[in-house]
Formats: C-alpha cells, sequence, structure tokens
C-alpha cells in the first residue's frame, strides 16, 4: 500500500509540475464546471478552478505527502495497522487538494471539515491519554473555523452563488462582504493558530512524526494562509486586516520566545513552525500575498524535512524526544545530521538557500515600505529568536557532548527514510530559486541603506552568539530559570494563553455539571420519576391485592348490596 | 361426563356457540336471558373435572357468580317491562342492567372472581372465558346503556387491571388482568359503534389466541417456567413479538386497535380518559416486559441440563409471529 500511495502520488506531483509551468508560462487559468443537477430555479453545480497558484500548491502537496507516506513504511513498520494509517492519510491528502481547487465556498467547506476531522484521526492515532487530550484540543480548535465558515455560506447566499471569486471586484464596500471578511479572518487564525486558538499546535504534536510532517508543518496550518491569500482582494483595506497583522507578529514573537523554552523536540520544532506561520500572515496582512504564498512553500519543504529528522533521531534514541538526552549526534549520523542542519539553516534564512529567499525578501518589503515602528522591531526581533532558537538547537542536539543513555541505537543506514528525506533536502537547496525564478515574472524594487540591509545579518549573528551561550550547560551550571521563575514561567508556557482553551473553558462547567449531576439526575428526578413512580405503583398494587385476595362470599355480598343501594336510590 | 373424552366436549361446544348466538339475535330481552342461562349451563361442564379438586371449585365459583348475574339481570328486565312502559336511557334501571352484564362479563367492580377463576382453569377453557364468553354481554350491554355509568366502568377496569398484574407471578392470572384492561378498551369501543368493537374484539381474540397456543405448547403456567426450560430463538422471537403486540406497540398488530380508538376518542372529545387509557397501558407494557426481557438480550439465563425441541408445530409460530409483525402494512393493501 505505501509503494502504490507513493508512486500514485509521485506522479501526480509531475503532472501538476508540469501543467503548473505550461499554466504559468502561457497565463492560463482553467475553470471547469459541472451541473451536478437542475431544478427549476436551483441548480447543484461542481466547479474547479485550476489556476498557477493551485497547480503550485497541489504539486508541492503531493509532493511532501509522497515522500511522507514512503517515510512511513520505515517508520511506522511495527504498526498493525499500517493500511488504515496510509488511508487517513490519503483522505487527508485529498481534502486538501479539494481545499485547494475549489472557487466555490461549498467544497472549502467539504475540504476545510475533511483536513478538521481527519487530522483529528490522526493525533489520536495513538491511543493513550495525552493523544486523547490532543485531539480534543485540535478538533475543537479546528471546529471553531468550521462554524465561521458555515456562517460565511449563510452571508453569501445573499449573493445568489457561493463561487466568492466572481464578487470581489463588485461588492468590496458592502456591508455584507465586511461580515464575511470578519469572518474568514477568524476562520483562518483558527486553522494557522494564531493568537487566540494557538494552543492546539504544540499540543497537536503527539500525533506520529509522518503525520507531524505533512500536516503540521506544511498542509493543514497552511490551508488558512491559502485561504487569505485567495480572498486577499476582499480583505486589503479591510480593517480587520490591520487586527490580523496585529495579532499574527504577536504570535511569531510569542511562539519565538517559547521555542526557547522548550525541552521537547517535536514541540521546538512545532512552536517554529507556528512562528513561520505567523511570519507568513503577517506579511499577508501588509498586502504582499504573492511573497506570503512563497513562504508558504519554500516553509512546507524544509518544515517537512526538519520533522522527519527529528523522526529519525526520536526511533534512534528509543522514542525519547527530550533534548536534554540527546548530544554530539553529528559524529555518529551523517547523513541525518546533513539533513537536519540543512533545514536548520535554511529556516534561519542563511544566504542562498531556500528560505533565504522568502525570509530576506519579506524582511527587506517590511524595511523598504513605511510601516510603524512595532511592526519592524517585532519582524527583526523574531527572526533574531529563529536563529537563537534554531542554534540552541543545534548545540544541544548535535554538538554537546553525548549524554549517555542506558539504550541507544544510532543507525543512520535506513535507506527508505534517508531517501524520502534526499528527495526533500534537494527540494529544500533549490527551491527558494527555482520558485522565485517562476513566481515573480519582475522583481521586487527595493532601495535601502547599508546598515538597513544589513540589519538581518546582524541579528542573526546576535541570534546564534546567544544561542551557543545559553547551551552551554555543564553539571555545576546554575540553573539560572529558577532566578526568574515567574517571567520564565509566563514566557515558557505560550503566554499562559493555552489555559484560555483548556482549563478556562471547562472548569466552570465541569463542576457545574457535577453538581448538577449528583443533585438533580441521582437526586431528585429518581423521586419524581424512576424509581419513585415504581415505589407508589408497587404500594397500590400490593395494596390492591388485599382487596382481591379475599372471601369468596364477600364479593357475592358486595355485589348484592351494590343492587340494594341502587334500589333505595330508585325508589326513593 | 363420567368420561372426559372429546365428544362430549365438542357437543357441550356446540351448545355454548349456539347460545351465543341466540343471545345477540334475540328480539327480546327475555331471549337474551336465555341465551345467557344456556352459556353458562353449557360452560360448566367444560370446565369441570371430577377428577381435579381445583376444577370443581372453580367451575363452582363460575356458577355461583354468573348465576347470581343472571338473576339479577332476569329481575332488572321484569322490573323494566313492569314498571318503565318508556324508553328511557338514563335511568338507573339501565344501571342495574350493566352491573349485572358487567358482572357477567368479569369487569370491574365487580371482576374479582375473574383472576381466582382463571387460575383455576387449563389454557383452552381460559381462552373461551377471555375470548368467546364476553360476545354475548357485550352485544347485550349496547343496546341499553348508561353512558356516565359505563366511563366510570371503563377508567376502574383500566385502573385495576394495570395495578394489579404488578404484584403476579402466575401467567394466567397476568392474562386475566391483562384482559380486564382490554375490557376497558373493547367497552368504550362498544359504546361507540358495534363495527369498532368488533374490530378490536377480532384482533384481540386472535392475539390472545396465539399467546395462549404457546404458553399451551409449552405448557407454562409460571414465571418462573419461562427460564427454566430452554426455549429456541424462534419461540423466544414470537414470545417478544406477541407480548409487545399485546400491550400495543406500533410496528405490530396490536397497535392498530389502539390506535383506532384513541383516535374515537378525541373525536369525542374524551381528553382525560385519553389520558387514563395512555398511562395504564404503559404500566401494562412494563410488566409484559418484565416477563420477556431476558429472553431477548444477549445473555439470557438458560439451564443447561434441560433442552426442549420444538420438532412441530414451528409453523404455526411462524405464521404467528408474520401475522403480528406484517397485519398492519398488509391492512393497507386491503382497503386500497
Amino acid at each position: 500500500m505505501c509503494f502504490n500511495s507513493f508512486f500514485f502520488l509521485f506522479f501526480f506531483m509531475l503532472i501538476n509540475f508540469f501543467f503548473f509551468v505550461y499554466f504559468i508560462m502561457n497565463g492560463l487559468s482553467v475553470f471547469f464546471e459541472w451541473e451536478i443537477i437542475s431544478f427549476n430555479s436551483m441548480s447543484i453545480v461542481m466547479s474547479i478552478l485550476l489556476d498557477w497558484m493551485s497547480l503550485l500548491f497541489m504539486m508541492f502537496v503531493s509532493l511532501i505527502s509522497s515522500v511522507v507516506i514512503f517515510y512511513s513504511k520505515s517508520y511506522m513498520n511495527s504498526e498493525l495497522n499500517l493500511n488504515r494509517f496510509i488511508i487517513l492519510v490519503l483522505m487527508f491528502v485529498f481534502s486538501m487538494v479539494l481545499l485547494i481547487i475549489s472557487p466555490n465556498l461549498i467544497s472549502i467547506l467539504l475540504g476545510w471539515d475533511g483536513l478538521g476531522l481527519i487530522s483529528y484521526c490522526l493525533v489520536i492515532y495513538y491511543q493513550n491519554l495525552k493523544s486523547y487530550n490532543a485531539g480534543m484540543l485540535t478538533a475543537l480548535s479546528n471546529r471553531i473555523g468550521d462554524v465561521m465558515i458555515l456562517m460565511i455560506i449563510c452571508w453569501v447566499m445573499n449573493y445568489g452563488s457561493w463561487n466568492y471569486i466572481f464578487y470581489f471586484d463588485f461588492m468590496k464596500n458592502d456591508y455584507v462582504m465586511f461580515i464575511i471578511s470578519f469572518m474568514i479572518i477568524i476562520a483562518a487564525m483558527t486553522k494557522s493558530a494564531q493568537i487566540p486558538f494557538s494552543s492546539w499546535l504544540p499540543a497537536a504534536m503527539a500525533a506520529p512524526t509522518p503525520v507531524s510532517a505533512l500536516v503540521h508543518s506544511s498542509t493543514l496550518v497552511t490551508a488558512g494562509v491559502y485561504l487569505l491569500i485567495r480572498f486577499n482582494y476582499l480583505l486589503i483595506d479591510m480593517f480587520f486586516f490591520k487586527v490580523l497583522l496585529f495579532l499574527s507578529i504577536l504570535t511569531m514573537f510569542m511562539s519565538g520566545i517559547s521555542a526557547n523554552y522548550e525541552f521537547d523536540l517535536k514541540k521546538i520544532i512545532a512552536l517554529s513552525t507556528l512562528s513561520q506561520l505567523g511570519l507568513m500572515m503577517s506579511i499577508l496582512s501588509l498586502g504582499f500575498p504573492d511573497i506570503a504564498f512563497f513562504h508558504l512553500l519554500t516553509h512546507a519543504m524544509f518544515k517537512a524535512l526538519l520533522f522527519m529528522c527529528a523522526g529519525v533521531i526520536i526511533h534512534m534514541m528509543n522514542d525519547i524526544q527530550d533534548i536534554r538526552y540527546m548530544g554530539g549526534l553529528s559524529l555518529y549520523i551523517p547523513l541525518t545530521s546533513l539533513c537536519l542542519n540543512i533545514s536548520n539553516l535554511s529556516l534561519c534564512g542563511i544566504p542562498f538557500l531556500s528560505g533565504f529567499y522568502s525570509k530576506d525578501l519579506i524582511l527587506e518589503m517590511v524595511s523598504f515600505n513605511s510601516f510603524n515602528l512595532m511592526v519592524f522591531i517585532l519582524f527583526y526581533l523574531s527572526t533574531g529568536l529563529t536563529v537563537f532558537y534554531t542554534f540552541r538547537l543545534i548545540m544541544y542536539v548535535m554538538i554537546n557532548d553525548f549524554n549517555l543513555m542506558m539504550i541507544y541505537n544510532l543507525y543512520d543506514e535506513d535507506y527508505i527514510m534517508l531517501n524520502s528525506m534526499f528527495v526533500l533536502l534537494f527540494m529544500s537547496l533549490l527551491s527558494g530559486s527555482f520558485l522565485s525564478w517562476f513566481i515573480f515574472s519582475y522583481p521586487y524594487m527595493i532601495y535601502l541603506p547599508f546598515n538597513l540591509k544589513l540589519m538581518v545579518i546582524y541579528v542573526s549573528i546576535l541570534g546564534s552568539i546567544l544561542g551557543f551561550m545559553v547551551s552551554n550547560m555543564g553539571i555545576y551550571s546554575l540553573n539560572k530559570l529558577l532566578l526568574s521563575y515567574n517571567l520564565s514561567s509566563f514566557l515558557c508556557l505560550m503566554w499562559f494563553m493555552p489555559n484560555l482553551s483548556t482549563y478556562g473553558l471547562s472548569y466552570i462547567y465541569l463542576n457545574f455539571s457535577q453538581i448538577l449531576f449528583k443533585n438533580i439526575d441521582m437526586g431528585w428526578s429518581e423521586i419524581y420519576s424512576g424509581k419513585g413512580i415504581f415505589n407508589i405503583l408497587k404500594n397500590y398494587s400490593v395494596f390492591y391485592n388485599i382487596y382481591q385476595m379475599n372471601n369468596f362470599k364477600i364479593y357475592l355480598f358486595s355485589f348484592i348490596l351494590w343492587f340494594m343501594i341502587l334500589f333505595i336510590f330508585f325508589f326513593i | 361426563m363420567l368420561t372426559n373424552n372429546n365428544s362430549n366436549k365438542m357437543f357441550f361446544l356446540f351448545i355454548l356457540f349456539f347460545s351465543t348466538l341466540i343471545s345477540i339475535s334475540s328480539n327480546s330481552w327475555f331471549g337474551c336471558w336465555i341465551g345467557l342461562e344456556i352459556n353458562l349451563l353449557s360452560f360448566i361442564p367444560l370446565i369441570s373435572n371430577s377428577k381435579n379438586l381445583l376444577s370443581v371449585e372453580t367451575s363452582l365459583k363460575y356458577f355461583l357468580t354468573q348465576s347470581l348475574a343472571s338473576i339479577n339481570f332476569l329481575f332488572m328486565i321484569l322490573i323494566k317491562f313492569s314498571l318503565l312502559k318508556n324508553f328511557d336511557m338514563n335511568n338507573i334501571i339501565s344501571i342495574m342492567m350493566n352491573s349485572s352484564l358487567l358482572m357477567k362479563m368479569g369487569s370491574a367492580p365487580f371482576h374479582f372472581w375473574f383472576p381466582n377463576i382463571v387460575e383455576g382453569l387449563s389454557w383452552m377453557n381460559n381462552f373461551m372465558l377471555m375470548t368467546w364468553q364476553k360476545i354475548s354481554p357485550m352485544i347485550l350491554l349496547s343496546y341499553y346503556f348508561n353512558k356516565n355509568f359505563l366511563i366510570f366502568m371503563i377508567i376502574m377496569n383500566l385502573i385495576i387491571g394495570s395495578l394489579g398484574g404488578l404484584n403476579q407471578t402466575s401467567l394466567r392470572k397476568l392474562l386475566a388482568f391483562s384482559s380486564i384492561n382490554n375490557l376497558g378498551w373493547m367497552i368504550f369501543s362498544i359504546m361507540i359503534s358495534e363495527n369498532l368493537w368488533l374490530f378490536y374484539f377480532l384482533i384481540y381474540s386472535m392475539m390472545i389466541f396465539m399467546m395462549i397456543s404457546l404458553f399451551f405448547l409449552m405448557n407454562m403456567y409460571f414465571m418462573n417456567q419461562l427460564f427454566i426450560n430452554n426455549m429456541n430463538f424462534f419461540i423466544k422471537l414470537n414470545l417478544l413479538i406477541n407480548f409487545l403486540s399485546l400491550g400495543g406497540l406500533p410496528p405490530f398488530m396490536g397497535f392498530m386497535p389502539k390506535w383506532i380508538i384513541i383516535n374515537f376518542l378525541l373525536i369525542n372529545k374524551f381528553y382525560f380518559l385519553t389520558f387514563i387509557f395512555m398511562m395504564t397501558s404503559l404500566i401494562i407494557i412494563y410488566y409484559y416486559i418484565r416477563i420477556i426481557y431476558s429472553s431477548f438480550m444477549f445473555n439470557y439465563f438458560k439451564m443447561k441440563w434441560v433442552n426442549l425441541l420444538m420438532k412441530n408445530n414451528m409453523s404455526l409460530i411462524n405464521l404467528s409471529s408474520f401475522i403480528s409483525i406484517s397485519s398492519m402494512i398488509l391492512s393497507t393493501f386491503i382497503f386500497m
């Protein structure tokens, strides 16, 4: 099953690539429409929009999913129900493709809901309590977005059809479009885990690593960004876009800080994903949808690669994800550490890897156009924080001394996993330049003073030095986290926002429902229905039997008595 | 009656049928009374069996109650003829005539003999008692009834039929109380129209027949006997379906007459009476389900050393289950 789906998705990727090149070179865009049923004045139509953006995104999604399925052949080879896992992944890819190609809100809803449900199934795949809780958090946070899209469908019915693409030019200043823009921004924020809804993304790391590589790095979380890119014409001068800017740069900043305090390997990568998502959302809300799309695609490449390397390392460390138990791995697993290094450096924006093209372009656009000081500071600070946690991760995992665990298995020759990582390595090296040559038909005009241009490098160097210094831990080092305990706990627990989604919502209601259950369900309603009525009926029946089991003559005599009474009434 | 062979029974059975027909189709009240007496006289030899002390006592009790009721009936007829020349429905005479007929039927509040006697009869005699013996008193009731008195009697029937059966373990007494409850429905139906009563009565007697024949074949008289023998699946299914049908649950046959009677209740604006019909029906279903619930669960009570095999008469059981389930749907084909 793994091989079949891998080949199918790989050839699907090649077909998409071919059509993408053809469409973008000739400026084509195709709109299919299939009328399923038409009755009097109502018609149900299925439409598919293929332009270069959807073909390119489909190509990337199918590439990553084919590689991930091939990788999971070896990663999950001890799984009994591997077919079930592969089928879930394939259904996920199908929902994502449906979301990408649809110009129509109903099929977007189908893809969106499918994504939410299947990601729930995949997060709870290992059936323990932590996965169940994580899955519940994921599913319910995504559900808010689903509700928003349902309400948008309801509001868009004002215009007569659900093909939103046609209405942007004509209806921009309508009150209805104002409401729709508000709701679509909230829907995208739940899916892409921006600030009020950001607690599910680190929690969803309870999923198996191939799932994290596919879902939580490149496809599910970018669905929100993709939706906003499609709706960009509508949103571009709305008020809520500025709110989105504010929240997304805060997300970027917060997750960058929290990643520095984390010690779980997958959570660091998850928070890194969250930070890059904030970056994508913020550059989108500044008005540059194509740069956001570009960063989405390059980020997908190296983040998926990073997750897969993390999966290899977790397998080698006997399923331990804590980086304090790892160290010095660069000496022992050269090929995996090659992939890990290249993806990490691409994440930081080291020149001429793929991440550089998108990140540097973003930062230069932020510097070139005049935005306010907070935007500027937080962008550069978050870039520095990215380098900070990346270098900290590299120091802990690969450079410091080997923390000898009792059981380890440094096996680097698993060529199934390595070959899949090499495909993504190749793409992660080259996709930056390749995409920039395709997507941008003319370069952006940027004219910056010297120090502002080098600001990126200054911040990166500062971040790397800090990352190196923080990870110099020895046996006699003082635990500085305890010195600033309040501030540290605030910063490392994602500014206490997960409590909004978990304790804050459930504690009051669970308390109240316990009171209700004890007093009413197991209390008064047993007396007034249920047991109480049964007791009453039983007592009546016992009482009746006293009259039933009686002397026979009394029955006959009572009959005569009745007649005598009636006679007396008759004759008076 | 010294020997107990079938030719005796056939003879008295024939006279029993004939007596009811006399009673129904007579021109005067006197003829009705004659029919009732012949009914009594021909039923007694059917149920008495001189070798069994219990059945002798039962037939004696039956004779006493029925003859008392018949005497009263005759007396009321004579008073009506002699004292009241006019045909006045809402009168005490009608109450007294109705009371004696109700005692003949075994309806509340004159029903106290009924569970006792039912306890002493065999299943087939019970079947006769519960179905055929109700025909002539019912129809005579429809000739001269007092509406308010009968509605009060209906309510008493329903309540006693439901509450009395809660504390029983003998299957015969259970069916007796269920019969008292169904008498309530039937008295109401005869107040509406005789056709409606016929409909209810036919379906009720068919259901009772299926149930009693099942108990007769398995030779079961008490509730604990249900669990002692190993019934195979179809017998349990049949038991389940028939009991639920008797209780009036929708897809089965027994729902239809109750539904139609509720329809007439609501048309005639008997709202509170409808409520009492519903609630007592619920209690009755409770004790039916109490009998059969262990038979349709996956983990049912089973004895290891008794193996009951039904080799013949399976066709009867399958046919009765089929009729109970499909009657509602098939009846729509009849009237198309």
